[in-house]
Order: structure tokens, then sequence, then C-alpha cells
């Protein structure tokens, strides 16, 4: 407990909150959201929260949602959900030096809790400052909080879906947040390749058993992004 | 009482699907500097996210029951949504604007 009652993990602890708090807000709809679209599929109250504790992942429980509404296969939900999270893969990679000093239990729960908007916020100074402690206290804060949050909208969102009609069709919430995902990603000329590719060969191969569709049309965008990556990366060479 | 619509199998699934979040977001934080990634598995990841929201979303708009169909309903909300996302900065518009369009079509004029 010495590291939590040090002054500097105190003072890093409130820097960080600080600074995360006015982001903070943007993960309130997304919670809402999540917790009316497991609900919107057919879960529990009691399910839907258990989903949000144990995977904690607004992507990859939304983009999981249609899969097991539709009874996929296992393998294809986990190898979907492993595709929204791989970015995460980068973040760990680039934010990892931030955590030098600390032993492996703290890194495994700082891992658990990393979110695309502490990751953002954080990196930064994760990385230029000498003191584990308050290193530790300036990701810490705000990565609680995310949770907390995460959790206390989820539930609200579960709760106030069990009021709203059946035909309102709620599950369509998953589908919008999806795409509110995606859009920002696709402003970007190889991102919106590898978008384009990945949903037309969704839509082409629709008819194959198992939702295998989905499975090839991931590799296809992938793919696409890259040559296209690799395309205008020629011609700004050239140019 | 109704049939509860999922078995206990679902709970198989979260446990599943939380180690595949886990388990990338911990990487390197676990492991330190000792393993670097090749930059071409790097570049090829940032599309993953990408890819596989497409491979999500569109379908789900343009098919109904697994028929191409461009005038439907889920469509136009869809349309309507994209829209709210791209020229305003509030973050609840799209759901507005995309469950407006939605409700209004299947509720207003039973389509």
């Amino acid at each position: 407990m010495h590291t939590f009652s040090s002054p500097s993990f105190r003072a890093g602890a409130r820097e960080g909150f600080r600074t995360f708090l006015p982001l903070s807000v943007g993960l309130i709809p997304w919670a809402l959201v999540t917790g009316m679209s497991m609900v919107g599929i057919g879960m529990t109250p009691l399910q839907a929260m258990g989903m949000n504790v144990i995977v904690f992942a607004g992507t990859a429980q939304l983009g999981t949602l249609p899969l097991i509404a539709a009874g996929a296969p296992l393998w294809l939900i986990v190898a979907t959900a492993l595709a929204l999270n791989l970015r995460f893969v980068i973040f760990s990679a680039a934010i990892a030096q931030g955590f030098r000093g600390h032993g492996s239990g703290a890194r495994w729960f700082c891992g658990h809790l990393l979110t695309d908007g502490v990751f953002a916020t954080c990196m930064a100074k994760m990385l230029e400052t000498d003191d584990k402690n308050w290193r530790l206290g300036y990701y810490l804060a705000p990565s609680l909080w995310s949770w907390l949050l995460w959790q206390t909208f989820a539930l609200t969102g579960v709760l106030a879906a069990g009021s709203i009609p059946k035909n309102w069709s709620l599950e369509f919430m998953a589908t919008i947040a999806l795409m509110v995902l995606l859009i920002p990603m696709a402003k970007m000329r190889p991102m919106l390749v590898a978008a384009a590719a990945g949903g037309a060969t969704a839509v082409l191969l629709n008819g194959l058993p198992l939702k295998l569709g989905l499975f090839a049309a991931i590799f296809v965008g992938i793919g696409a992004g890259l040559a296209a990556d690799h395309w205008q990366g020629r011609r700004e060479g050239t140019a | 009482m109704t049939p509860p619509t999922f078995d206990a199998s679902l709970w198989l699934i979260f446990v599943l699907v939380g180690l595949a979040t886990t388990l990338p977001r911990a990487s390197f934080i676990v492991l330190g500097s000792r393993v670097a990634l090749p930059s071409l598995v790097q570049r090829a990841l940032r599309y993953a996210p990408a890819a596989a929201l497409a491979a999500i979303v569109v379908p789900d708009v343009l098919l109904v029951a697994g028929e191409f169909s461009p005038l439907n309903p889920k469509l136009a909300a869809a349309a309507a949504a994209a829209g709210a996302a791209l020229l305003s900065r509030n973050p609840w518009l799209p759901f507005i604007a995309g469950m407006g369009v939605l409700l209004a079509l299947r509720l207003g004029f039973g389509l």
C-alpha cells in the first residue's frame, strides 16, 4: 500500500483526473447506448452487467452483440472481438515504457483498464515523467474514473431499456454506435479503403455459412488498407 | 415466465470476449520492451478495427433477411445518423437522428 499513500502517487492522480475529467463526459452516451443495446438483443439485466464488467470495452461489446444475437459460432465472435481490439496492441506497445519500475501485478491491472481515451490523454506525460508512483497515479485515476462512469451509465441504460417498448428497435442503436466509431477513422484515405473493402466483401459473402463472410471481410479490408497505404506512400514518395 | 433468450454459454462468450480484450490491452504493458512488433504487422493492425466495423455495419444496413435491399428504413436511418455524426460534434445527435428516422418509418409509415 506504500505506493498508493505516497504524496507523488496522489499528486499524479489529481493531475490525471483533472486532465481527463472534461473528456470523460464523452463516455456517457456510449455507456448508455451499450447498456440499452445489450438489453435490446434480449439479455437480462444481470447478463448485460456481467458482460459490462467482464469485457469493459464499448467497441468489442457493441461489435459482438449482432453476432451473439444471430447465434454466430463462438470462434467467430471471439475473432471479431480480437479484430476490434487489435488497436490496443499498438496502444499497449506505445505506452509500455510508462510502467517502467512497476511489477507485473500492477501491469496486468493497468493493462485491463487501458482505454482509447486514457491512452490518448496520458501517454505523453507517462513517458516523460521519472517518478514511477506519480506515473501510476496519473494513469490509474482517470482509468478507474472511466471504469466507474462506464459501469454506472451502462447500468442506467440497462434499467432504462426495460421501460421502452420492444418495437422501438433499440438494437439499431448498436449499429449507429458502430457507425459513429467508424466515421472519424474513415476520414483517412487508406482507412476508408479498408472499410469500403471490408463492407463490400461482407455484403457479397453474406450467404456463406457460419458468417464466414465477416471473417473473410476483415482480412480483405486489412489487405486493402495496407495496399492503399503502400500505394499512397509511393505516390507521395515520387511527388 | 417467458423462457430465457440465452443459455449459460453466454457467460463463456463474455469470458472469451473479455480475454480477447484484456490480452491485447495488457500485451506490451506486461511484456515491457522485451518484444517489438515488426512494422508491417503494426501497419496491418491499424486497419483491423475499420475493416471489422464496416464488415458488421454495412451488411446490417444494406441487407434485409439476407437480400440486398437498398431502399429499407435502416439505410435511411443510417444515412441520417451518419449525416449527424459528420455535421455535428454533439455525441447524442447521431442516435436521435438515426432512431428518429427509423421509428418514424417503421411505426409511422409501417415500413
